[in-house]
């Protein structure tokens, strides 16, 4: 059985999708919003909605709704969310997570964060799970954040070592990004909407 | 790498983590750096360096104790809650995705609207044991069981519930009292039995059930196994729909119908159980308007 937020209007020929980027705390998914939000003006069609605390930590979730235009005669719009990622927040995950079409995992590039992001990976496993998704079947994309910390001095783990411990068995595709200064953001969210898109199309048929 | 090197690499690490908001992190490294300041004492500035490193040390832990003092749920703009119960209704049905969004603002911790919301739903009808039993769980959040009580209190008087809802509503505040261990005196329902009802003792370890299969005992489609997917759950009553177009599981599916072969599917488990049809409603507006929402209450095991 498979759940599905995407929503497919076959009269008006829309479909509404959602997008979630998942990781540990601190992992820079609110950065990789404003960035899309700023540099993606022409596709967002509200403001990003953003609950912080004072200390700058995702509460509840980050919202960013985009138009992607036509592709192949169907109005695409998608919902683009964070969840927060400290361990203490799990049900505000899993309630921002029910009915998701696509997963972007934005792990830590520190060494000091090893294990929150393995930590992290096994939290989504499992509150996919308990909506009856699988981890290794729905479209799902790793990006490894603050590449630009590499070189200034700062125990950061090599990309390789980051793909064994994150990405052996998922074999998904992954980007190397500094969410910060933009790099490898639209690429990751570019791979995750056409999983995404591909999965649905698949599923609704909606390009009949 | 000498001593000295080593101290600036772990000064630079210390106030990176503390600029990305790793405090635990930030700490462990500063605390890193006083032992070992301390352990040379022929360091020119040493005395400066402590101190200084200390004071980190005190930011380092004020700013952690700050995020612990800080409301978990603060009371949101009434924008923003409405989008959150829009984001998060995600049913079809008009009464179930407005359940859900009350919901959604219940787990957000925007209690006083989620109040208003489950009160909307219990005027109108929709579910309304699971919107009375939401409201008191959100008095009991963010209020008092005081509160919870009264309210109790008022629905006895008011006689706005059956006996039998009222007895059930009664059972379901006693046990998350015990739960939490909260001595309080909740009224009695004049009437109703003094025995506890069995279905509400473990309502919160019910599984998340995601399809139900059963055989039917009785009618045309006798015999015939049939499967739903789950569109709503809340505690042990789960809400299918069944499309318009099969009149004959319509029909055969009235309040009061025991299920006796019940099987749920969980991720984790499939369990077998039993449970009767608990409510039948036609959906009048939207895409799927014409099918019905059934009401299936799982009994406890």
């Amino acid at each position: 059985m498979v759940n599905f937020m995407a929503v497919f209007n076959a009269r008006d020929r829309i479909i509404e999708c959602k997008i979630v980027y998942y990781g540990p705390g601190r992992g820079g998914k609110t950065t990789n919003l404003e960035y899309i939000f700023k540099a993606g003006k022409q596709y967002t069609t509200s403001d990003m909605v953003s609950i912080n605390t004072k200390g700058d930590r995702t509460l509840f979730f980050d919202f960013l709704p985009m138009g992607l235009g036509k592709i192949r005669g169907c109005d695409v719009r998608v919902q683009l969310y964070t969840v927060p990622g400290q361990p203490k927040y799990n049900s505000t995950r899993k309630l921002v997570l029910k009915n998701v079409d696509g997963v972007v995992f934005v792990a830590d590039s520190l060494e000091v964060r090893r294990k929150a992001n393995a930590l992290s990976l096994k939290n989504l496993q499992q509150n996919l799970a308990a909506q009856n998704m699988d981890i290794f079947k729905i479209p799902l994309v790793m990006q490894y954040n603050k590449r630009d910390l590499d070189g200034q001095l700062i125990p950061i783990m090599p990309v390789e070592v980051m793909e064994r411990d994150l990405n052996s068995q998922l074999k998904v595709p992954s980007f190397q990004a500094s969410a910060l200064k933009g790099t490898g953001v639209r690429d990751t969210l570019k791979k995750c909407l056409v999983l995404t898109l591909r999965h649905l199309q698949r599923e609704l048929e909606w390009t009949r | 790498m000498s001593d000295k090197e080593h101290i600036k690499s772990l000064i630079r690490e210390a106030e990176l983590y503390r600029s990305q908001g790793l405090l635990e992190a930030s700490m462990e490294r500063y605390q890193e750096i006083l032992q070992l300041v301390q352990k040379h004492e022929r360091f020119s500035k040493r005395k400066k360096l402590i101190d200084a490193v200390r004071n980190r040390i005190r930011t380092v832990e004020e700013n952690l104790a700050k995020i612990e003092r800080e409301t978990e749920q603060p009371e949101l703009p009434e924008d923003v809650q409405n989008l959150i119960q829009r984001l998060f209704s995600f049913s079809r049905n008009e009464d179930t995705a407005a359940m859900e969004g009350a919901i959604a603002l219940a787990k957000f911790g925007q209690y006083e609207k989620a109040v208003t919301e489950f009160e909307k739903l219990l005027k109108q009808g929709t579910l309304p044991l699971e919107a009375a039993k939401n409201i008191l769980r959100c008095h009991l959040n963010f209020s008092s069981p005081k509160v919870a009580i009264g309210q109790f209190e008022r629905w006895v008087s008011q006689k706005e519930f059956s006996k039998g809802d009222l007895k059930y509503l009664r059972d379901f505040l006693e046990d998350i009292f015990e739960k939490r261990d909260i001595k309080a005196d909740l009224p009695e329902v004049p009437g109703a039995p003094h025995e506890r009802a069995r279905t509400e003792k473990r309502e919160e370890e019910v599984l998340d059930i995601s399809s139900v299969g059963f055989q039917l005992q009785s009618g045309p489609l006798m015999g015939k196994r049939v499967e739903l997917q789950v569109s709503f759950q809340s505690g042990n009553t789960i809400s299918v729909v069944i499309p318009a177009r099969r009149k004959d599981l319509i029909d055969a599916f009235e309040p009061g119908l025991r299920l006796p072969d019940l099987q749920c599917y969980s991720l984790i488990a499939i369990f077998n159980g039993a449970g009767r049809v608990s409510g039948k409603t036609m959906i009048t507006s939207g895409p799927r308007q014409g099918d019905y929402t059934f009401d299936i209450t799982i009994d406890e095991a």
